[in-house]
């Protein structure tokens, strides 16, 4: 059977292109420019979806957008609206939700035993015994969710747009178009959003049958097409408002985030179904759906049909129907009585039944015919469609985010806004303005008023043009002794339902919901919440005001996950010698954004190369990069003041060309942060921050110098500068080679800092010990950095170099028993804990944090020591964070571990309580697997506790250059 | 998304900004009893009220100083931090 | 079909038994009053009433129960804590949660699903070890897994999370669970007004009267209510409260947002959360992904939404689970976290005489319902506090006497 219509004044299909998709496993055709559910309406299809919870039977409702009865499935995207979505040429389609087919599911067998599960029933069940309840929550969990994914998709993401605005119109029905045209007037720049994909909005489905409104309605489009102003944004919508008027709006391309001066939401209302038995019969609809799916689609809802109304757009639908050769049995008025429409009603020989309500409708699979009763008295009469037309709830959701209240009008029988925030306005159907004449002045004041508001100027008084009867039924809800009267589609939730909820105490609109479930599908409420408001007042007693409503969050309508995540953008940082790394065979790592060398793969296996570099320091010469690290600069009068302020040691007594140990605590005297200082001259500072903290220590230091007030500029070099490492008793006879700099311990001793050329270019030197042998930190603007790099890889061939990474690094620092900030330390450890206090100079009279370390060192509980395991099976290897166990009882952990090929011993770190941290106690440590294993404390540096090879006599380089 | 109007950049996004906590005179160091300086240190009434606070933004590298409502999020006045604060704050 | 829905054949759901009492007129006197109708508030009524017979309670709540951080969290329970004080605490609150449903009488969908903590980083994967060493040794189920453990599990999972940034391992925690947040909340104060306990909705405390450093009542928008005893349990507004008495904390208020899909057929049994991700993620009973992140970066008292949090947190969720690009989000919302600098909450008596504070909760405050509840009535009832929650008080601070769960890292649930 077709019900596709002669072609209608406004259609948006295209006759001449069509479509063809599968649904359910039957051929649909359809035309360019339907969407999925008006195809299959068309078609003869009655029965779209199954509902959530009882699988019954239904076909189009609001087909307003969020319709939520027909959901679908295809291969590749789960839970797609058919009221929404144009099919797909040679797309297949499922309903969602059924257990078996759409004709055939099985899960309609919920319905027979649904009298066993009231409101709320899964509270009241399944618990008991205990061990059953993982396969009742199973079961529960398959009959929820409505479609499926395949967890083999892959990613999809959709670039996001920036758009700024003055003036942004939600909404292009007649008050928005107004609205989008007098802003625009005023000379600024417009968007005018709409969520379908032509501009007209209620105007064009409610009244494409009224001649008398043509030349308004082409006047409308004709101007917004021509101002260059105003901008059309459709098939989007706003799908959430957000602080300062940002509008995330979601078009099909992808987010647009937009920036509006001011917003005018013109969003309108949605029509809200009856409350009855069966009023979720195929073939029962709200009355604009049945008119959206003539205009739009050129599709009959039936064949005969019953109105129920109780406003004039009832009748108004019922003249539209009958233009398109719908047999229309009856209006059954429960409470408009006569307006605008009734004359010509009534002209066309349409019977019209005042004080009517309706009982119920009756049908197998759909709709056959309904019953009613006119002043009390019961009747009936077949029909194959039902359109309900019994009132209005505000698409409030943007306003509601915006901020603004909602009151009810009794008059109207609607709820309004009330106290729109500044730069925000409403004009039309949800301020309550019904006729098209008054909505598009009200359009074109708000709009006025919008772009005023936006060039400062004062804002003239505001017409009233709030309609003076009611639009909605003060309580379209019809019990009956049978139920069956669904309040909440989504969610399957019946006037028993609510009674059953409110009667246990969920009297709050809140609690109601959440009981219930009320609100919480897919529609989030756009079809139930006015009545459940409506109910739960008439059932309390109390007003519409003070019952009062749940809060509209966004999203407006679902909205796609890859619309909002957008393009992916990870930056990570590379040195300036990435190159060579990964030409070495360097395994990355991530230290921060950074990506560094944790090793290079020179050897058969990870830990073959790691003791290859760790050796190559050790006996002759290694370069590692350390660019990542954070390099400050410290300029200016009261350099050497902010020095001494920022670090816990006296950096002002720092001689020019010498280098000393940063260490930075909070003002709570926890470590935050180390590296090397050194000093250019009297008011210049060099100083390191580690790879994490660069940023944010450039941060916190600029603000301290604000804070304190000092005469002083710091910059942040850390991506100027390239810098590396040469270490090993081979690194000073190389370095001679590159540099004229003198580099004997006379002219250049262990912790003083020179600058001269390398290789041609200048350069920073600082004989720094970290990883324990000869060493000199280098550095190097960034451009020359590689330059400097290749060359010291070049010469040192024959001085036996190896790169190393983070990995060697660690393991030589581990050896002299150095810290690593973050690993050896915890986001609660102090100078003291950590074994430092010769890094403490209390003599200062002021440094951060310096009272809570003053008070710390009395307090103190734990330190860091180092120990030595006395097991030497390979298996027996802790892991860092393993526990030292003492009597039971937990004393510490191991921070660092390695097993030392210069000692032949496996080292570490732990932090203990104090009572074990005396050299030579033993210590437990308890294995992952549970095991003990035993070591001892031992002292640090483990390896050349002199420290002679990081200051070598000149006589044991065996000759110097 | 916020919105910030900067002294001279204009209007800017909030998510530019790096909220850097309330402007807090440190107490004394020298004449600080320990109970005056844990107070300082960690505790304070962190009531909804206007107070002033640090903002760094990022692509400039420069402290502002706002003056914000922790209960409404409106930011009343933006100030470059190294004129904006007065050593009474 | 379980028996028990039977009766419903013949009985309306109507007929049921009340949770809550109809409003009544609030006496003039209790001998407790709590501030906040949440889990916490409640639990901590029913205890009173359950295990120490104080019934002479009223629970204050300026909105509806259950409706601040109750109704707002993304419902996980779970124990494996860095701290000896945090894991002893937390594991008695998980053995307090697999019983309610039968103290109740009432199911909150207690479901144990299994937690994995993904690390991305060696000292993530330090920071995996240590809680999990701290775990094992006060007998909680926790361990280290490595990749492919992982992804047996959650097989769906890119491990490689997009190239970048790959799992390394993951803290497995098997007792992880979900519940019913709501339902919480209600079987709690439907154990307490069985009990004698009165709930008073809708009903805002706008002081906090004292004599002579001693508690003596309460003052409401509906009257004066005389009280020796109050307790603050309102995570989120805390500082409002300890405003009226002024007391100071280092309690700061930051939104934490989160956000669900609309509803899919169950694919997900695990809850899974990534740290360096700032992401986490589990499959509610009805079908939706529940997501969250960390807190936002400013303070604020508003439970307003934004963009920015929803961008974020779908753009990282897509690195580890990309098909979920083809899911919509439904509705995102707000709560507001009390934070502290340690990360462990705030509990047990002031210096306010009569006056009990059980705050600080930061993003972790569902999980910790039932023992709060049950500690702060024994603190309240003894005047002195649970050994449990000795750690927590509020004067640790200015003894440098931190409990170090900050080291947990920033995105716990």
């Amino acid at each position: 059977m077709m019900r596709r219509l002669s072609p209608q004044p406004l259609e948006w299909i295209n006759r001449s292109q069509s479509v063809t998709f599968v649904f359910e496993g039957e051929e649909i055709k359809g035309f360019d420019g339907d969407v999925i559910s008006s195809a299959l309406w068309a078609q003869g299809h009655k029965v779209l979806g199954r509902s959530f919870k009882y699988h019954r039977r239904r076909g189009l409702l609001s087909f307003a957008n969020h319709d939520i009865n027909v959901m679908l499935q295809t291969a590749d995207t789960p839970n797609v609206r058919g009221d929404v979505v144009q099919p797909e040429q040679g797309q297949t389609y499922k309903a969602v939700n059924t257990f078996g087919s759409l004709a055939q599911d099985k899960g309609a067998l919920v319905e027979w035993i649904s009298k066993f599960l009231p409101v709320g029933f899964y509270y009241k069940a399944f618990y008991s015994p205990k061990f059953l309840f993982p396969k009742w929550e199973r079961l529960i969990r398959e009959m929820a969710g409505l479609g499926t994914v395949d967890t083999s998709w892959g990613e999809r993401r959709q670039p996001k747009r920036y758009r700024h605005c003055d003036v942004a119109v939600i909404g292009a029905g007649p008050s928005g178009m107004a609205a989008a045209i007098a802003a625009a007037k005023q000379g600024v720049d417009v968007c005018l959003i709409d969520e379908n994909p032509y501009i007209g909005g209620s105007l064009d489905y409610q009244y494409a049958n009224e001649e008398a409104l043509e030349v308004t309605r082409d006047d409308l489009k004709t101007t917004i097409a021509e101002m260059d102003n105003i901008q059309v944004i459709t098939s989007a919508f706003v799908a959430g408002f957000y602080g300062d008027n940002w509008l995330a709006v979601n078009s099909q391309q992808g987010l647009i985030k937009l920036s509006a001066q001011s917003v005018v939401v013109a969003t309108g209302v949605f029509e809200q179904p009856a409350v009855f038995r069966n009023n979720d019969l195929p073939g029962v609809m709200n009355a604009s759906a049945a008119q959206r799916l003539m205009a739009r689609y050129a599709v009959a809802p039936c064949k005969e049909a019953v109105v129920l109304t109780a406003n004039p757009e009832g009748y108004r639908a019922a003249l539209d129907l009958i233009k398109n050769g719908v047999v229309v049995k009856a209006i059954l008025d429960t409470g408009c009585g006569e307006n605008s429409w009734s004359v010509p009603v009534k002209q066309a020989g349409i019977p019209v039944f005042e004080n009517a309500a309706i009982i119920e409708a009756k049908g197998r699979k759909a709709l056959q015919g309904v019953v009613y009763a006119v002043n009390g008295v019961q009747q009936s009469l077949d029909c194959d469609g039902l359109l309900m037309s019994v009132g209005w709830a505000p698409a409030g959701a943007p306003l509601y985010q915006a901020g603004s209240k909602f009151a009810y009008n009794a008059i109207l029988e609607q709820l309004l806004p009330q106290e729109l925030p500044q730069g925000v306005f409403a004009c039309g159907r949800i301020n309550g303005v019904f006729e098209i004449v008054d909505q598009i002045k009200d359009g074109q004041q708000a709009g006025m008023a919008a772009a005023l508001a936006v060039q400062d100027k004062s804002v003239p008084d505001f017409t009233d043009y709030t309609a003076t009867r009611a639009h909605s039924h003060s309580y379209p809800i019809w019990q009956h002794p049978k139920g069956k009267e669904f309040i909440d589609f989504d969610e399957d939730i019946q006037i028993k339902d609510l009674k059953g909820a409110i009667a246990q105490g969920f009297d709050n609109i809140e609690l109601m919901k959440r009981f219930s479930t009320i609100g919480m599908g897919p529609s989030q409420g756009k079809h139930s919440n006015m009545n459940g408001i409506r109910l739960l007042a008439k059932l309390t007693g109390k007003s519409i005001d003070q019952t009062g409503s749940t809060t509209a969050r966004p999203m407006f309508h679902p909205t796609e996950v890859s619309h909002l995540a957008g393009m992916r953008f990870r930056p990570e940082r590379l040195t300036p010698m990435h190159a060579f790394h990964q030409q070495a065979k360097a395994k990355f790592m991530e230290a921060g954004v950074w990506l560094r060398p944790e090793y290079y793969a020179t050897e058969s296996s990870r830990e073959a190369s790691i003791a290859a570099e760790v050796a190559a320091v050790r006996n002759a010469v290694g370069l590692i990069d350390v660019s990542t690290l954070g390099k400050l600069e410290v300029f200016g009068r009261d350099s050497a003041e902010l020095m001494d302020r920022l670090y816990t040691m006296r950096m002002s007594n720092m001689a020019v060309g010498a280098s000393r140990y940063a260490l930075m605590v909070d003002d709570s005297g926890v470590v935050i942060d180390d590296g090397v200082a050194v000093r250019y001259s009297d008011e210049h500072f060099y100083v390191t921050t580690t790879t994490s903290t660069s940023d944010s220590a450039y941060r916190m230091i600029q603000k301290k110098v604000i804070e304190w007030g000092l005469k002083v500029t710091v910059l942040n070099r850390t991506g100027q500068i390239g810098a590396m490492n040469l270490a090993g008793p081979n690194s000073r006879q190389l370095l001679s080679q590159l540099t004229d700099l003198d580099l004997s311990n006379e002219a250049f001793p262990y912790l003083a800092m020179r600058q001269a050329k390398v290789c041609g270019v200048d350069a920073t030197f600082i004989r720094v010990g970290f990883v324990g042998e000869l060493g000199y930190e280098i550095h190097v603007s960034a451009q020359d950095a590689e330059h400097v790099w290749q060359q010291i890889m070049l010469l040192g061939e024959s001085f036996a170099i190896k790169p190393f990474g983070v990995e060697a690094q660690r393991q030589l620092r581990l050896e002299k028993g150095h810290i690593i900030v973050g690993q050896d330390t915890d986001g609660l450890t102090n100078p003291f804990e950590a074994n430092m206090p010769w890094a403490v100079h209390f003599k200062k009279t002021y440094f951060l944090g310096k009272p809570s370390l003053v008070r710390l060192k009395t307090l103190q509980k734990r330190i860091l020591v180092g120990f030595e395991l006395l097991s030497a099976a390979a298996d027996d290897m802790p892991l860092e964070s393993n526990l030292i166990i003492d009597d039971g009882e937990m004393v510490g952990r191991v921070t660092s571990i390695g097993r030392s090929a210069t000692l032949q011993k496996v080292i570490g770190l732990a932090m203990v309580e104090l009572a074990c941290s005396q050299v030579d106690s033993e210590l437990t440590i308890k294995l992952s697997d549970g095991r003990m294993v035993s070591a001892k404390v031992v002292k640090t540096p483990f390896y050349d506790p002199q420290g002679l090879l990081q200051k070598p006599q000149e006589s044991a380089l065996g000759g110097a250059a | 998304m916020k919105f910030v109007t900067c002294p001279s950049l204009g209007r800017r996004a909030l998510s530019e900004f790096t909220f850097g906590g309330r402007v807090e005179k440190e107490t004394d160091q020298e004449a600080v009893s320990e109970r005056e300086w844990a107070e300082y240190v960690f505790y304070h009434n962190g009531a909804p009220k206007t107070q002033q606070e640090w903002w760094y933004h990022r692509p400039t590298g420069i402290w502002f100083l706002f003056q914000r409502n922790t209960l409404t999020d409106s930011i009343t006045q933006v100030d470059f931090a190294n004129k904006g604060l007065t050593n009474d704050a | 079909m379980p028996l028990r829905l039977l009766k419903y054949a013949w009985k309306k759901s109507e007929d049921e038994p009340r949770f809550f009492p109809e409003e009544k007129p609030l006496k003039t006197s209790y001998d407790v009053v709590i501030i906040g109708g949440g889990g916490h508030g409640m639990a901590c009524a029913y205890y009173l009433a359950k295990e120490h017979g104080i019934t002479n309670v009223a629970v204050l709540e300026q909105g509806y129960i259950g409706g601040g951080n109750t109704g707002r969290n993304t419902t996980i329970v779970r124990s494996n804590y860095l701290t000896s004080e945090g894991v002893k605490f937390y594991d008695e609150s998980l053995k307090l949660f697999e019983d309610l449903s039968t103290d109740f009488d009432l199911n909150i969908f207690y479901s144990t699903r299994g937690h994995f903590t993904l690390a991305h980083t060696d000292s993530a994967m330090r920071t995996m070890r240590w809680r999990a060493e701290v775990n094992k040794h006060h007998g909680i189920d926790s361990e280290v897994v490595d990749v492919d453990t992982i992804q047996k599990e959650v097989p769906y999972m890119d491990m490689s999370c997009n190239g970048q940034h790959p799992v390394m391992g993951a803290l497995y925690h098997a007792p992880g669970s979900v519940a019913r947040h709501d339902a919480v909340a209600w079987g709690y104060a439907r154990g307490a007004q069985m009990r004698g306990v009165e709930i008073h909705q809708k009903t805002k405390v706008s002081d906090i009267k004292t004599k002579s450093g001693k508690v003596v009542g309460v003052q409401t928008d509906r009257g004066f209510i005389e009280a020796n005893s109050v307790v603050s349990m309102v995570a989120g507004s805390t500082p409002r409260i300890t405003e009226m008495l002024e007391i100071e904390t280092p309690i700061e208020i930051f939104p934490l947002q989160a956000c669900v899909t609309e509803p899919v057929k169950p694919f997900m049994d695990t809850i899974v959360v990534s740290g360096s991700l700032h992401v986490y993620v589990s499959q509610s009973s009805r079908g939706e992904l529940v997501m969250g992140a960390s807190v936002d970066p400013a303070e604020l008292h508003s439970t307003r939404s934004t963009l920015d949090f929803v961008e974020g947190l779908t753009d990282q969720m897509m690195d580890l689970f990309p098909f979920t690009s083809r899911l919509k989000i439904m509705r995102q919302w707000a709560g507001m976290s009390d934070i502290t600098p340690d990360f462990a909450p705030i509990m047990g008596k002031t210096d306010v005489d009569g006056f009990y504070l059980d705050a600080g909760w930061g993003t972790w405050g569902f999980k910790a319902t039932p023992i709060s509840g049950k500690t702060m009535a024994y603190t309240v009832a003894n005047d002195r506090p649970h050994e449990l929650i000795k750690p927590f008080s509020l004067d640790r601070y200015a003894n440098f006497e931190l409990v170090g769960e900050k080291g947990a890292a920033s995105v716990g649930h």
